[in-house]
């Protein structure tokens, strides 16, 4: 028997079917996430503020702005390499020159809580605020937003500065704000945002979660998910068992879950690499005495196996490091000058009259800083240099090379450093230049041929060009003897295989870009 | 103390890449640029007027912090010493009825591996089985808000892992009270007289073998306000004690004084409650009170 093409039995299989999941629907704890409904998603740490012009910046405030807020330009990837495009806030965005960047923001695009439609007004208050804001470096080379109409205007830039538009715009602090509502406020705000506009309007239980719902009042592209849940899990491997428990259908994780997922990921999942914006090296401060003879500093680059550190404190889940430029971006190098060749470095010792050295390694005292700790000690013992390593907290750790803080910089001989990178080359160079000697070059190096090629690598635009400027600035650094490049570790997340995902080069999510 | 860890609090908070302007305004909001006893001394006036101060970073009262984080904290650790009663006692008093049988062999070596199991590798275990392999409990979260049974989905294995090292705590203190008070004259009284095992047991014995129970109870429910730190972290859940962990982290001291401050007061309070009971059940207590 069948009623309309439908068999009696599969009829009594639907409905046995719908009333099981209403019924699990209904128990807490059981939920089908994914499923184009809601999307939980592990947030690493609380947010702290999401006004851009005074936040402290990162994950999970840009997470929470690019879906609750509007902007210029957004994040995109053409083959594989992270660039700006403009944002669903905008019908045009238009470098039309070095210093001239143009803009019409979509009409129609109303503000919370009554404050109106989103204007270029609005555009020009938020760049302004931000070239006075705790964040003006990023805007060092903005001067005003022309405003031509009410949806159109242009920004004008001091200077060619070819990092503003994947560096400052794209990132979060080019997020705009209403004005009319900020200025309400007093003119600054933290969680309390006083009005958003965008896809996504958000809940927030401090400790607990951010909790994103669909803006009733936004006319643009509708985004996949109806909610946005995601809980604040601070522990990695409280974040692993949930995700394999199933309460998480995003989460990232750390390089020893990524090494263990890499062997097995789990039932019906994906890992995907957002960007690997960060360059480890080991340090070495040529004003020290015993590291002043450049073939000291050779005999260590020649002396330390990058491949093993990698295996040993990272189960070989980073990207070998060949500079400071991170993989995916311009200017990123593929081969040092120098390679592991113990024979080699113990042959630069005995040239530099050098035995019996010792040495103090300072670390920050996490595992995988430790392990590498370790592995450049064995390294180094085996060209005759003995090796202490020095393990530190992050306090006196980040103060060690600053002159501001004492006269520890004196002191240091070679260091293991970590530096995060924005989505531009610029972002790793700038602590390099000369100003930079005794805040965050610890090397102590300079030169005034980098001096020059950094002054051109932030004006010039052309990719080849800026291209070659970064790679022989990194040649430069690698010839001071001062840095042995080791890894770039990924931010790597794990989830649902019918997930669509979008990442920020920074390892930031790009909710309201998920795809089910 | 918070000042003697190594450390510019100001760069740990804002990370190294802070700029000089944002270091400066950053602790000057959090009086950095004062003595020590000049912080001690604003804190402790805020304090006076009813004033716990403001998160440094997103500017939320820190009163109001606490008002969300305490009950989940309370709920933990009245839930954890709770169940940790409702076995602990029975098995005490059965153990020290039976004494030197295999019952009372069997509670003893229970008791103690309950004790020495660190709560962070019950939680573990917990989560594994009862999570990962068979889904029957949350992992992470305190359960939707005005949902009270996903609420108490969330709380059964925070507060199964945080109370059963008390199971073997309570069981233990309560077989030793209960052998000591069987011994007493008094209860030899009773069965001299005929009175029943349970009346001697449960109106006599157990009455007098509870007191010490009870202090041991108030105490460690508030070594628990501060001690659910682990479960708090392990299962994601909101807490004073994991809301001091990640304020230590970010040196965001307002909070933390204010977190540790009413930790305390609360700890005061509760030690204060055992006594009181104690008193009211004990006339010799009370008498000399």
């Amino acid at each position: 028997m069948s009623i309309n093409g439908l068999s009696r039995r599969a009829l009594l299989q639907s409905i046995a079917f719908g009333s099981a999941l209403s019924v699990a629907s209904s128990i807490p704890g059981i939920s089908f996430s994914a499923s184009g409904g809601k999307l939980t998603v592990r947030f690493n740490r609380d947010m702290d503020s999401l006004d851009p012009g005074y936040y402290v910046g990162g994950h999970p405030d840009n997470d929470v702005n690019w879906c609750c807020m509007p902007a210029l330009v957004h994040y995109d990837y053409v083959d594989g390499m992270a660039v700006w495009a403009k944002s669903p806030f905008v019908d045009r965005v238009e470098v039309v020159s070095p210093t001239r960047i143009e803009f019409k923001l979509k009409s129609g695009l109303m503000w919370s809580n009554g404050y109106g439609e989103l204007t270029s007004e609005d555009v020009a208050f938020s760049y302004d605020r931000m070239a006075q804001s705790e964040w003006k470096g990023d805007y060092v080379a903005y001067d005003r937003t022309e405003i031509a109409d009410k949806y159109s205007g242009a920004l004008i830039l001091k200077q060619a500065f070819a990092p503003f538009m994947t560096q400052t715009l794209s990132s979060g602090t080019g997020v705009i704000i209403s004005k009319k509502a900020t200025e309400a406020v007093g003119g600054k705000f933290t969680n309390d945002v006083p009005a958003t506009c965008g896809p996504y309007v958000m809940e927030w239980k401090q400790g607990q979660y951010v909790r994103m719902t669909r803006n009733p009042e936004w006319t643009g592209t509708k985004p996949q998910y109806d909610e946005i849940y995601c809980p604040i899990v601070t522990e990695d491997s409280a974040a692993a068992l949930a995700y394999e428990a199933g309460e998480l259908d995003v989460a990232q994780i750390s390089s020893d879950t990524y090494a263990r997922y890499l062997k097995q990921v789990p039932a019906d999942s994906k890992l995907t690499v957002a960007g690997a914006l960060q360059y480890m090296w080991l340090g070495m401060n040529i004003d020290n005495p015993k590291m002043k003879d450049i073939r000291v500093r050779q005999a260590i680059q020649h002396a330390v196996d990058v491949s093993a550190i990698n295996q040993g404190a990272y189960s070989g889940t980073a990207e070998l490091s060949s500079g400071i430029v991170c993989p995916g971006l311009v200017g990123k190098r593929n081969q040092t000058g120098y390679s592991y060749d113990p024979a080699k470095a113990k042959a630069l010792l005995d040239e530099a009259g050098v035995s019996g050295l010792s040495l103090t390694l300072r670390t920050l005292n996490n595992q995988e800083r430790i392990l590498a700790s370790t592995i450049i000690q064995a390294n180094l013992a085996a060209i005759g240099i003995a090796v202490e390593i020095m393990p530190l907290d992050s306090g006196p750790f980040w103060e060690m090379g600053q002159e501001s803080k004492g006269d520890t910089w004196k002191d240091m001989e070679i260091w293991l450093m970590r530096y995060g990178s924005g989505p531009d080359p610029y972002g790793a160079f700038q602590w390099f230049v000369r100003d930079q000697v005794g805040i965050w070059n610890w090397e102590r190096w300079s030169s005034d041929e980098f001096e020059k090629l950094y002054v051109e690598l932030v004006a010039v635009s052309e990719a080849e060009e800026r291209h070659k400027i970064a790679i022989r600035m990194q040649e430069i650094m690698e010839e001071t003897g001062a840095y042995v490049f080791l890894t770039h570790e990924p931010e790597v997340f794990v989830h649902r295989d019918n997930i669509s995902p979008r990442f920020a080069p920074s390892g930031e999510t790009m909710l309201s870009y998920f795809k089910a | 103390m918070l000042h003697m860890i190594p450390g510019d609090p100001v760069s740990i908070a804002l990370g190294p890449r802070a700029t000089p302007e944002i270091q400066a305004a950053y602790a000057a909001k959090m009086h950095l640029d004062k003595p020590l006893i000049y912080q001690f001394l604003i804190f402790m006036g805020n304090v006076l007027q009813g004033d716990l101060g403001a998160d440094v970073f997103s500017d939320r009262s820190v009163t109001t912090t606490m008002a969300e984080q305490l009950p989940f904290t309370v709920t933990l650790a009245v839930s954890a010493i709770g169940w940790a009663a409702l076995v602990g006692i029975p098995l005490g008093c059965l153990s020290a009825l039976k004494p030197n049988t295999w019952l009372d062999r069997f509670t003893g070596v229970l008791s103690v591996g309950t004790i020495a199991i660190p709560s962070f590798l019950v939680s573990i275990w917990a989560i594994l089985l009862f999570s990962v392999t068979l889904r029957w409990m949350p992992v992470i979260g305190a359960g939707e808000s005005g949902n009270i049974l996903d609420q108490v989905h969330h709380l059964i294995l925070p507060a199964f892992a945080v109370g059963l090292g008390w199971v073997g705590y309570l069981a233990r203190m309560v077989r030793a009270s209960m052998l000591e008070v069987m011994g007493e004259n008094y209860i030899r009284s009773a069965r001299a007289f005929g009175l029943r095992s349970r009346t001697i047991i449960f109106r006599y014995a157990l009455k007098v073998a509870i007191l010490p129970t009870i202090t041991l109870i108030g105490i460690g429910f508030g070594s628990l306000l501060s001690g659910a730190v682990f479960a708090e972290i392990i299962f994601s859940r909101p807490g004073i004690g994991k809301l001091i962990y990640d304020m230590v982290l970010s040196r965001n001291f307002p909070v933390i004084q204010g977190a540790v401050l009413v930790t305390v007061g609360l700890y005061v309070f509760v030690t204060l409650i055992a006594d009181l009971v104690v008193s009211w059940l004990d006339p010799r207590v009370r008498d000399s009170l």
